[in-house]
């Protein structure tokens, strides 16, 4: 029984169907999450606390910088006390791809949706493939799965230490910490770096200074590695970050021993490498807690996460929706639903008929239909679930209590649930169900990996669930996916040269002419279940008379980004934001920096092509918490 | 919003840009830059002042007048892919152009969301000097995403795409501004604009068919007559995403030549880098000799021309086969992705559906095939003898063990071979008869060591 919320059953046979006798049971006053805190609460209590005390600022920090995309995070900050009272998340770009897709040639949208982002290319196109796939009942063969792998393992190798060291990690550096954290430095030079053998800085000191932008050693290798992974990427799929070699049914990829060896050779330097990132992202976080036990709490939020798995097993993926769960249970990382650190499902029809999409605080029109009360297997789903949704931009003006960003809420179970890489590592150490591997193994609270011989010697290396997740913990979790994702891609090599050895060399399962008689004439529903560098990836299809006649995509950054939803729940920056204390020095007012909400939302690594807003404007900063946040401007 | 998409260039009074900023009126102030405090600057500094000890040259080494220019980037309606490919440059890298470490390279000081330390109002701080006109350099901007109409989300007291506020609202309230409106009070001052990418150079797939936003391209927004302030009309470096090296040599040719070293780079009638676009894809496509040969890909994953498997190449300008997506390597074709079109102005509209063959494709593959028909078998006849040593041509048997199972060639194929060898020596100067005086004369005819002698 995995559904709190929603008066969802299971019979015998676990299929499931709604309670019975209510008369519209999934209105939003019917089916309510528990709520801790409300939207009237939390601003009466704003109010309260501005009536007594002149510290509390207003701000709106637009752009949010060293995250892709736009993002404002506006903020009510209490200085005295050291608080973030109030924050709300502002996504501020509209493009209207899904928009476009509509009324076209299924065809075109692997290569039309990919253009929804370009910081992890490539995600978005296999998605829209495995959701086309599933539409059109298109089962590649192995070596196609396998490639996808491959690419897609490449494709994190870029991904995370470009977040790692581009975007999170001068939050880290000398440059912030002499800055914002004074009273850490003098610590930070004595602190002696129990990872030093590895990485080779032996303090604190040295490796925040090899952390600073563009001059820093450890900013320069990050940049160099995410280079060299995106090499790895173009040989599979020729160019980055929109693949070309994308195709329904497979790959396009004319694979031969030579792209073999050249993805071999450049994967072999990359094991050495996560050995020191891991040194590098387990000693921060180290040092952070013993400095101040407060950092516990920066960008903390509950163990609310939600993932589809990831990396298909070649020989299980049928591209049915009908036998999903059991091929969803053998992909690399387990799909799955963790809420308040319990793995609640690990079935993909879980996860999809509990999804539902929330506009109420979001520039769009209310958009639910009753198209579909069922999915394909006759579970019940939500008017407000993909397939039911649709999309209608309605741009307008900003306004706290009603509409003040273009993400939407997404919601499982009506839970606020988080998306991240590290994600995948949570549900898969708690689920046991990844793959028989010589590298990767689950235990129920911990992941163990097998880091392989490089130049240095191989070394198993464990990551733990950690007690608390917070701003560190999705930090140290990145660099741990980091490594679970390349020995992906070591383990999809070696498939590869086993299928090369048996000969097999079919990497799609149709050929054009093929493919263009296969699209089918009747109504069909089907969705994508993939991943991105932040976790979570969905494409929810509809198609009649061969044509797209309704395109949903669900990503990472729109549930991370969400706004609150119709009880109020805020999402998942907001609530990491309103949990960060503020730590920073602020014996001078004026020298608020922010650092530690900065901290929060960049562990979420944002990618929005989206901006937090936090100004702080001029003048009477009361006025201002008056004006703005409590009463919308 | 139809008619703003379809009505005339030609006809329209005004330019989109022009339109914008009369809906939005005149700007009166900034942000109140002694109110906004340390908020958001969490080094104490901006990236600019951060960098200037690493990155300052002195007049010996700068080899021109520029000792720095500002870049302001703005993201109309982009997937930041323009982003990433430019991280992946390394001819010059982004991060030697920030750092001016390449001789005579001003220092280009980016202001770029994703590289920057600042954030929020102090992130913007220098595009508002821009446009007050305090700034201390020359500055270009670059335009990554289309733009989007914001004519229409502004009617309805909203925006498609923004960065940052501004106290631009009635009586002086902070609101949203879009990075088109930054745009377009930027672009009167700009030493030059650059679109980066399909959907900034010409629309790309935020303009596609069936877009809700009215997006358009850089040139479109800012209409015909634009010239910067040097006299440059926009320049467009396209690619969905462009080759980051395809970025940073365009900039880097334009900075060389401003600083009096460099030739001037030459654009084509579409501002693009005539050197970079000027040629079809295909010309320099990986796969090109087998559409010569007539042989061509059937299944995805063959090796031959991806022509009748969707390719666009032999009508694309782009230079991917032969500069390869990062580092030299990839390129769509090299690794067996047809070409879309995704450097083209008609990208993706005019190339869709996609995995189909371009119907006019059709003509030149059936005279390959033809032409292929009769070439291919003349070339396997000259390859097949190539493949063997004069050696084993005079011993009569090749002593590889891997070609146990292949004939020697037949008496007929000798004595095409000799024929051809004939008409290959003809002129060979090596058969005039000057005498050679230089070594032995008992030296052996074939070549090789002296004969033994006793
Ligand atoms: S693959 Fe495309 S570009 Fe290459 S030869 Fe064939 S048609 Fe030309
Ligand atoms: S070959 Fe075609 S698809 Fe590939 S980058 Fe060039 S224009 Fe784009």
């Amino acid at each position: 029984m995995c559904f709190k919320t929603l008066p969802v059953e299971f019979d015998d046979r676990g299929r499931a169907t709604l309670r019975g006798g209510i008369p519209n049971p999934y209105d939003v006053t019917i089916a309510k999450p528990d709520v801790g805190m409300d939207e009237t609460e939390r601003r009466e209590r704003i109010e309260r606390l501005v009536a007594r005390n002149g510290h509390i600022k207003d701000l709106n920090m637009d752009p949010v910088t060293r995250i892709a995309g736009a993002l404002a995070v506006h903020v009510t900050a209490d200085l005295d006390k050291g608080q973030y009272l109030d924050s709300h998340s502002q996504a501020t770009l509209f493009r209207g791809y899904e928009v476009i897709l509509m009324g076209r040639d299924p065809r075109d949208a692997i290569f039309v949706s990919s253009r929804a982002c370009g910081v992890c290319g490539g995600v978005h196109a296999h998605c829209a493939a495995y959701a086309i796939e599933q539409a059109m009942g298109i089962k590649p063969p192995p070596l196609g799965t396998v490639v996808r792998n491959m690419t897609e393992a490449a494709e994190m190798g870029y991904d995370n230490p470009l977040h790692l060291y581009l975007l999170a990690g001068p939050d880290y550096s000398e440059s912030v910490i002499r800055s914002s954290n004074p009273e850490l430095w003098p610590k930070a030079e004595s602190w002696a770096c129990p990872n030093v053998d590895i990485h080779g800085f032996r303090t604190m000191a040295e490796l925040m200074t090899a952390l600073n932008p563009l001059t820093g050693s450890l900013y320069r290798e990050g940049l160099e590695f995410t280079r060299l992974s995106r090499e790895m990427v173009v040989i599979l799929t020729g160019k980055y970050p929109h693949p070309q070699n994308v195709v329904p049914g497979g790959v396009s990829t004319t694979l031969t021993l030579q792209s073999l060896n050249e993805y071999h050779s450049k994967l072999g330097k990359i094991f050495d490498y996560a050995q020191r990132m891991l040194a590098v992202w387990d000693d921060i976080p180290a040092f952070f807690y013993e400095a101040d036990e407060r950092y516990q709490y920066v960008g903390h939020r509950p163990t609310n996460h939600i993932d589809p798995g990831y990396w298909d097993d070649p020989y299980a993926y049928d591209a049915t929706y009908e036998n999903c769960n059991a091929w969803g249970e053998k992909r690399w990382s387990t799909p799955g639903v963790v809420l308040d650190g319990k793995l609640v499902t690990t079935r993909l029809t879980d996860i999809n008929i509990g999804l539902e999409e929330f506009v109420e605080h979001s520039y769009y029109e209310e958009s639910q239909t009753s198209r579909f009360p069922t999915d394909p297997l006759g579970n019940p789903i939500s008017p407000y679930h993909p397939w039911n949704k649709r999309t209608l931009p309605m741009p307008g003006a900003r306004d706290w209590k009603e509409k003040y960003t273009w993400s939407t809420a997404p919601r499982w179970d009506r839970q606020v649930v988080e998306a991240g890489c590290y994600s995948r590592l949570l549900i898969s150490a708690l689920a046991q169900k990844t793959p028989t591997s010589d590298f990767i193994s689950s235990t129920g609270s911990s992941m163990r990996l097998l880091i392989p011989k490089g130049e240095r010697g191989e070394r198993e290396v464990e990551w733990h669930v950690p007690e608390r997740w917070n701003a560190f913990e999705r930090n140290r979790g990145r660099a741990y996916h980091y490594l679970f994702s390349q020995l992906v891609g070591l383990e999809s090599l070696f498939e590869a040269y086993k299928l090369f050895k048996q000969g097999e060399r079919k990497v799609a399962a149709l050929n054009p002419e093929e493919l263009e008689k296969a699209i089918p004439q009747d109504e069909r529903v089907s969705v994508g279940w993939w991943g991105a560098g932040r976790g979570w990836l969905t494409h929810h299809l509809v198609m009649d008379k061969g044509k797209i006649t309704n395109y949903q995509i669900v990503t990472p950054s729109t549930i991370n980004a969400s706004p609150r939803d119709p009880w109020g729940q805020p999402g998942p920056y907001e609530e990491a934001v309103m949990n960060t204390p503020i730590i920073e020095d602020l014996s001078d007012p004026a020298g608020f920096t922010s650092i530690d909400m900065l901290r929060a939302i960049r562990s979420f690594d944002p990618c929005m092509p989206c901006t937090t807003h936090a100004h702080t404007g001029a003048g009477e900063i009361v006025r201002e918490v008056n004006t703005c946040s409590c009463g919308g401007d | 919003m139809a008619d703003r998409q379809t009505s005339s260039p030609q006809l329209a009074a005004r330019t989109p840009a022009q339109e914008l900023l009369d809906a939005l009126g005149p700007i009166t102030g900034f942000h109140d830059s002694s109110s906004l405090g340390a908020f958001g600057m969490p080094s104490g500094a901006m990236t600019e002042d951060m960098l200037a000890s690493a990155a300052t040259a002195t007049v010996a080494t700068r080899f021109g007048p520029l000792e720095k220019v500002h870049a302001f980037w703005f993201a109309g309606m982009s997937c930041d892919g323009c982003s990433v490919a430019v991280t992946g440059a390394t001819n010059p890298s982004v991060e030697s152009m920030m750092l001016g470490a390449h001789p005579g390279l001003p220092r280009v000081i980016l202001h770029h969301p994703v590289l920057n330390m600042e954030s929020g109002p102090h992130y913007l701080r220098p595009a508002e000097e821009a446009i007050e006109g305090t700034l201390d350099a020359p500055y270009v901007v670059i335009l990554e995403g289309s733009i989007a109409d914001e004519v229409v989300a502004h009617a309805s007291g909203g925006y498609w795409s923004a960065t940052g506020e501004e106290p631009w609202g009635a009586d002086g309230e902070l609101r949203p501004v879009s990075s088109t409106e930054w745009v377009a009070r930027l672009a009167p001052n700009a030493a030059a604009m650059i679109a980066i990418g399909t959907c900034a150079t010409w629309g790309g797939v935020p303009s596609a068919a069936g877009n809700p936003t009215g997006a358009m391209s850089l040139m479109d927004f800012l209409g015909k007559d634009y010239r910067s302030v040097l006299g440059v009309p926009v320049v467009n470096v396209p690619g969905c995403p462009p080759i980051g090296d395809n970025f940073t040599e365009t900039v880097a040719a334009v900075l060389y030549f401003l600083q009096g070293f460099g030739p001037l780079p030459e654009f084509d009638e579409l501002g693009r880098p005539a050197w970079l676009f000027g040629e079809t894809v295909h010309r320099r496509c990986v796969r090109g000799a087998y559409y010569e040969e007539g042989t061509f890909a059937h299944e995805f994953g063959d090796p031959e021309c991806l022509v009748e498997i969707g390719c666009w190449g032999p009508v694309v300008n782009c230079n991917i086969t032969s500069r390869g997506a990062i580092k030299g390597l990839g390129g769509c074709m090299n690794a067996g992705g047809a070409c879309i079109g995704c450097t083209m102005p008609g990208f993706p509209d005019k190339f869709t559906p996609f995995y189909k063959r371009p119907p006019g494709s059709l003509a030149s593959t059936t005279v390959s095939r033809l032409v292929g028909s009769v070439i291919r078998p003349l070339r396997k006849f000259s390859n097949d003898n190539l493949n063997r040593e004069v050696r084993w041509d005079r011993q009569g048997a090749s002593p590889s063990a891997f070609s146990r199972e292949k004939t020697e060639p037949s008496a007929l194929a000798d004595v095409g071979h000799k024929f051809y060898d004939k008409m290959r020596r003809a002129g060979d100067t090596a058969r005039n008869d000057a005498d050679v005086w230089g070594k032995r004369p008992d030296e052996a005819p074939s070549g090789g060591s002296p004969r033994i002698r006793s």
